[in-house]
């Protein structure tokens, strides 16, 4: 139960976010400030932000809850999922973008491409990036109901209000630098949670000997690295060439909300800097996200639903004051999703759809209004559509796995288009279209051809694979672009 | 062949082993990478801005976290 601590604490919190977003409002005066933030961010503050916009309030529970059930093999989606893809990007793709100038990834597709292949990218991460921000809205709110008794949409118009009124105010300045403070905000608040928890456990060898003691079922819970043949939807050979081959990397790499953060740092080193620091904070996520599952093996056996495994904990061993400064971290991991989700789809909308379609050279001042117009709208659309959630069950889950899947295609055309310069502007349509429909009848066919329980995982390995092959016959029959036009467009080890 | 049964044969281990040599050579290419391109974007350069240096360490975290486990 709340006390009047914990309330002070988290509308402290809330108006703190609303007066250092506004704060940014006076460096706004052109689309470049708003969109990109003047290409002005340093390493810290992009690393920072891109670190907690990666976790939203419901991976606190479902995460936790996912590690109750699996085990520490969870961990692999922030350590082998996330490291070397990091690393990867760092190293040859951001610097390849911040370069070119780009202000979205669909853009480099239709530079490299065609205007087709940005038009299909950019609306589907219009569309999948409204609808996600809808159903994070709802499935937070309703967390937040379980969790503090508040009423759903008293979470939803809440958050809404104060992420718009420091997103529209400072556009990404506000964002990153807004998330800066979130991520402190959450490090202090689960780790209290880890902390409290471990401690009566009996630390971590204490948690070890438990977890180890409880049966079988347990045998493996402290295990990275399971067998091939594992039921769960967690084996070695879907971790390493879903997960940190595709999934990974078409996360670092060719997902918008993320590269458009390290497109804003002020210098090349800034943006391969930003990524290496993330790398470095990603290996203490799963400290504040899978370790209140495992201490809740101890504490709290035989909950039929994992994802009860934090609000256990939350009943058990936080008290008022802390409590406060835990619900700010929810609230800190959830606005920070939406801030960067928001930020990301109104440049989307703004530079791949409006400027190239509705309204071709207008002074860089209408751009600017029509970004930040873009950004209310979205917002309200996606808050007003979130009670969809509640109709059809599962539809979180589906959304985040269909745009996973959509990733990996995406990073095939990227990565084709990039390194082997006779890819045809056809190729990499195709590539990409072809890519998602196999993505989307593996996922509807799944339990008539994979063997695990769940397997996005192989869905995202053999939907990358598909595009390849498919960019790759069609580019031998197809006639490429003159190298003049792609210049600067293909990777090229002596430009470096 | 889409489940990956072809990998049944691999023991956790060898699997563990295969994830460590990835960490392994992405180091031994990071050690590659030329000077000027790591201190793309710096004026000034000192020690600190070695971006070699940040990538080994994180894989040497990295790394170390699949040995203990």
């Amino acid at each position: 139960m709340l006390m009047g601590i914990d309330y002070f604490i988290i509308i402290a919190y809330m108006v703190g976010m609303m007066a250092l977003g506004y704060y940014f409002k006076r460096f706004i005066t052109s689309s470049d400030d708003y969109f990109m933030a003047g290409k002005s961010l340093p390493f810290w503050a992009i690393a920072m932000s891109l670190i907690v916009s990666d976790i939203g309030a419901v991976d606190f529970v479902g995460t936790a809850g996912q590690a109750y059930r699996y085990g520490i093999v969870v961990a692999n989606f922030d350590w082998l999922g996330s490291v070397p893809g990091m690393i990867i990007a760092a190293f040859i793709f951001i610097p390849f973008y911040w370069r070119s100038g780009i202000y979205t990834i669909p853009e480099y597709l239709g530079r490299r491409y065609n205007q087709w292949a940005q038009l299909i990218a950019s609306v589907t991460w219009i569309i999948f990036y409204t609808f996600g921000l809808g159903v994070t809205f709802w499935a937070s709110g309703v967390m937040l109901n379980t969790l503090m008794g508040w009423p759903v949409w008293v979470s939803i118009i809440v958050t809404g209000a104060v992420v718009g009124f420091y997103t529209v105010s400072g556009g990404l300045s506000a964002v990153v630098m807004t998330d800066v403070v979130q991520m402190i905000i959450m490090f202090i608040g689960g780790g209290a949670m880890v902390f409290l928890g471990m401690n009566h456990v009996g630390g971590w060898e204490g948690l070890v000997d438990k977890v180890g003691a409880m049966g079988d079922q347990f045998s493996n819970h402290f295990e990275l690295v399971l067998p091939s043949n594992t039921s769960t939807p967690y084996p070695w050979t879907g971790i390493l060439f879903g997960l940190t081959f595709v999934m990974a990397n078409a996360y670092w790499i060719g997902n918008q909300s993320i590269v458009q953060r390290c497109l804003a740092a002020k210098s090349e080193w800034h943006a391969k800097a930003s990524l290496l620091l993330g790398a470095v904070l990603k290996m203490f996520i799963p400290i504040l996200i899978i370790f209140p599952g495992l201490i809740a093996v101890v504490t709290n056996p035989g909950l039929e639903n994992g994802d009860q495994a934090v609000p256990m904990l939350i009943r058990n061993f936080i008290p008022p004051g802390l409590l406060g400064l835990l619900f700010a971290a929810f609230f800190a991991a959830l606005m920070s999703t939406i801030d960067s989700t928001l930020n990301s789809t109104a440049t989307l909308w703004t530079n791949d759809i409006y400027r190239k379609y509705i309204k071709k050279d207008a002074p860089d001042k209408h751009y600017l209004n029509v970004g930040k117009i873009t950004t209310v709208v979205i917002l309200i659309l996606s808050m007003t559509t979130s009670p969809i959630t509640d109709t059809f069950p599962g539809i979180y889950v589906a959304i985040q796995t269909l745009l996973s899947f959509f990733q990996g295609p995406i990073f095939a055309v990227i990565l084709m288009g990039m390194l082997w310069k006779r890819t045809t502007q056809w190729g990499g349509f195709f590539g990409l279209t072809g890519g998602i429909l196999l993505a989307l009848m593996l996922y509807t066919f799944k339990g008539s051809i994979f063997t695990i329980e769940d397997p996005f995982l192989y869905v995202s390995w053999w939907s990358f694979v598909g595009a390849l092959i498919i960019t790759y016959f069609i580019t031998i029959f197809t006639t490429p672009w003159p190298l003049e036009k792609i210049k600067g467009l293909i990777y090229n080890v002596s430009d470096n | 062949m889409l489940n990956f049964d072809w990998a049944n044969g691999i023991s956790v281990e060898t699997a563990k082993g295969i994830i460590i040599g990835l960490f392994v050579l992405m180091g031994v290419a990071v050690l590659f990478l030329p000077k000027k391109y790591i201190y793309a974007g710096v004026e000034d350069p000192h020690w600190y801005h070695n971006l070699k240096l940040w990538a080994i360490a994180a894989l040497a975290i990295i790394a170390g976290t699949y040995l203990y486990f």
